[in-house]
């Protein structure tokens, strides 16, 4: 190794390590915060030490708000959501991808449109439409769409997976008297496990964080998700910041093993649409 | 489509409607979700209505709601809060979309160096980017707590470290340190959220790992042999390579952050002067905080959609002359 690369090498790792430290710290000190007791939480100057760990703290913040509560119906609604996601945007990429019918063209490049289309548009009268359907209040507003598409982006991943399998896959299922239907269970879907798991970790994301709907459409904190869940420690009394720490440690968690999970799945869907 | 593909599918099916029953919910999605809607919401922004009463009180009022929100010579409140919102969020999006293209490339050349241990580093990197919602911004708001966050913490121990260099940052009253008030001050509580979207900036990197594990080693190597520095390289082999992956970044960063709502919901406080009010959490007190006024809503909805097109749409202008793809071109 010349001593130019050497250089080179130390340099990089410094800005790697520099990078990393700048990551993770706020997370450290999300972590500390949430073993103090309220009081050491808020001495100045602050410290990223912990000197008598209060693990405790994780149960009190179970204890002061109904948060167990709050992480079931985050899974709740994540659930049949993401259920909802993969079953309706698969059969959409299917017929995008596969099958013929009238206008496909069309509706394929409205689909690359709505892609492009704020959301914020939207607001109003999805809001106006779910207040005449007499959906606030429920869970409907959250669930009911990811049945109906579950997203642009996700008809998309699924369209152009399909579009990878050889077409003589097809032809031998329904020449072996298969119908569209059987084929589309039975073999198209168990050979598809990369894209339905990267839209599965991707629409269990976003509905796990999603704020702004719940915020809309929830009023009763005992329907509460994690995301309005976790805001409840800063309004009341001021803020149980070490408690607030510790909840939202936990609601990280599920997003941790999600991704942890689909993993080695998300690597071989990435390596097959660029191939 | 190709003759013999479109041959294929009529015969296999026996129908020439064969992807219609599975089309059909996201069919429904589509028309009653987003078409109709957009419709819906074009007609709601020339009325005025509170969206309470059905039908009653809604009154149509042309391009009122636009000229409201518009007019410079008004100086109602609407058009003077609209346009700061708009501000808000254009400083948000100019400042802090190309400061976080520009970390996240430089990240991303960082792991694409390929030295060991670049697995960890990566999963490191990516790590807030993944967690990401609610639970982040409430910890980056604690971390930006003047008084008791660690960042404040930090500057104060450089000062010392600096301080023969920068004696002018103590207060001359008190000769304490001066620290900024992060959330709690109207100047410092945007670049406080800039930051926010830089630590974030995991998917713009992963955006770019892809797109820099294509460029071909073969003209890397043939470079340097003609004598090319790195630099050199970089720009002439490098770059052209990942264009498209920067225009990519650059609309989806202008997309969102144009739309950026969860943030400044949650660390909107009245010490910041409105210097969070960004334009889509001032839709959402318009429509949604007494008076309800839907109309005028929909209005700025539709103004934003326009801005947001028309920061988009040059760039997309620009890179069909600039963007280099290997394939289509």
């Amino acid at each position: 190794m010349t001593s130019r690369s050497r250089t080179r090498t130390i340099v990089i790792y410094a800005a790697l390590v520099a990078i990393a430290s700048v990551q993770v710290l706020p997370l450290m000190f999300a972590l500390t915060t949430s073993l103090k007791t309220l009081d050491d939480a808020y001495v100045f100057p602050p410290s990223l030490t912990v000197a008598d760990p209060q693990w405790g703290n994780y149960l009190d913040a179970f204890a002061k708000l109904p948060f167990g509560r709050f992480m079931l119906n985050s899974a709740l609604i994540t659930l049949a959501a993401v259920t909802g996601a993969v079953f309706s945007s698969s059969m959409a990429g299917y017929a995008l991808a596969r099958l013929p019918w009238r206008g496909k063209r069309f509706w394929f490049v409205l689909l690359l449109g709505s892609m492009m289309l704020p959301s914020q548009v939207l607001l109003i009268p999805h809001f106006l439409t779910f207040d005449m359907l007499g959906w606030i209040g429920t869970y409907k507003p959250l669930i009911v769409p990811a049945w109906l598409g579950g997203g642009a982006f996700n008809v998309f991943v699924f369209r152009q997976f399909f579009r990878t399998i050889p077409r003589s896959v097809e032809e031998a299922a329904l020449v072996d008297g298969a119908t569209r239907w059987g084929f589309y269970r039975h073999i198209l879907m168990p050979m598809s496990k990369p894209a339905i798991v990267t839209v599965a970790v991707l629409s269990f994301v976003y509905h796990w964080r999603s704020f702004l709907g719940p915020l809309l459409y929830l009023s009763d904190f005992r329907t509460f998700p994690v995301a309005l869940g976790l805001r409840m420690y800063q309004s009341m009394a001021g803020t149980w910041i070490n408690l607030l720490m510790a909840a939202s440690v936990v609601a990280l968690i599920p997003v941790l093993l999600v991704f942890a999970a689909g993993q080695r799945f998300l690597r071989s869907g990435s390596a097959q649409s660029r191939g | 489509m190709s003759v013999s593909e479109r041959h294929y599918d009529v015969v296999a099916t026996g129908s020439p409607n064969a992807g219609l029953p599975f089309a059909l919910p996201w069919l429904i999605g589509l028309i009653g979700l987003t078409v109709l809607p957009m419709i819906g919401s074009l007609l709601l922004s020339l009325t005025r209505w509170d969206g309470l009463s059905v039908r009653e009180g809604m009154e149509w009022v042309g391009l009122a709601n636009y000229q409201s929100l518009l007019s410079v010579a008004d100086e109602g409140s609407d058009g003077r809060l609209f346009r700061r919102a708009v501000g808000n969020s254009l400083y948000f999006t100019l400042i802090g979309v190309p400061l976080s293209v520009l970390a996240s490339l430089g990240m991303a050349l960082l792991l694409n160096t390929g030295v060991r241990g670049i697995a960890l580093f990566r999963t490191v990197f990516l790590l807030p980017y993944l967690l990401g919602g609610v639970a982040t911004i409430l910890i980056w708001s604690w971390l930006f707590n003047p008084r008791f966050g660690i960042v404040n913490k930090l500057l104060r121990s450089a000062y010392v470290a600096l301080d023969p260099v920068v004696g002018l940052f103590r207060d001359a009253g008190t000769s304490d340190w001066i620290v900024p008030e992060w959330f709690y001050s109207p100047h410092a509580c945007k670049p406080a959220l800039i930051l926010l979207q830089l630590w974030l900036a995991g998917g713009a990197v992963l955006v770019f790992l892809a797109a820099l594990q294509r460029v071909p080693r073969h003209l890397h190597e043939a470079a340097l042999m003609d004598g090319a520095n790195r630099w050199h390289c970089f720009r002439a082999v490098t770059m052209p390579h990942i264009s498209p992956a920067v225009l990519f970044n650059l609309v989806v960063g202008v997309i969102f952050s144009m739309q950026a709502f969860d943030q400044a919901y949650l660390l909107y406080n009245r010490a910041q002067d409105d210097g969070l009010l960004f334009c889509v959490l001032y839709l959402y007190r318009v429509a949604f905080e007494p008076p309800y006024r839907i109309g005028q809503a929909s209005a700025i909805a539709w103004i934003v959609f326009v801005v947001i097109g028309a920061l988009v749409v040059p760039m997309m202008l620009i890179a069909r002359r600039r963007v280099y793809y290997e394939v289509s071109r």
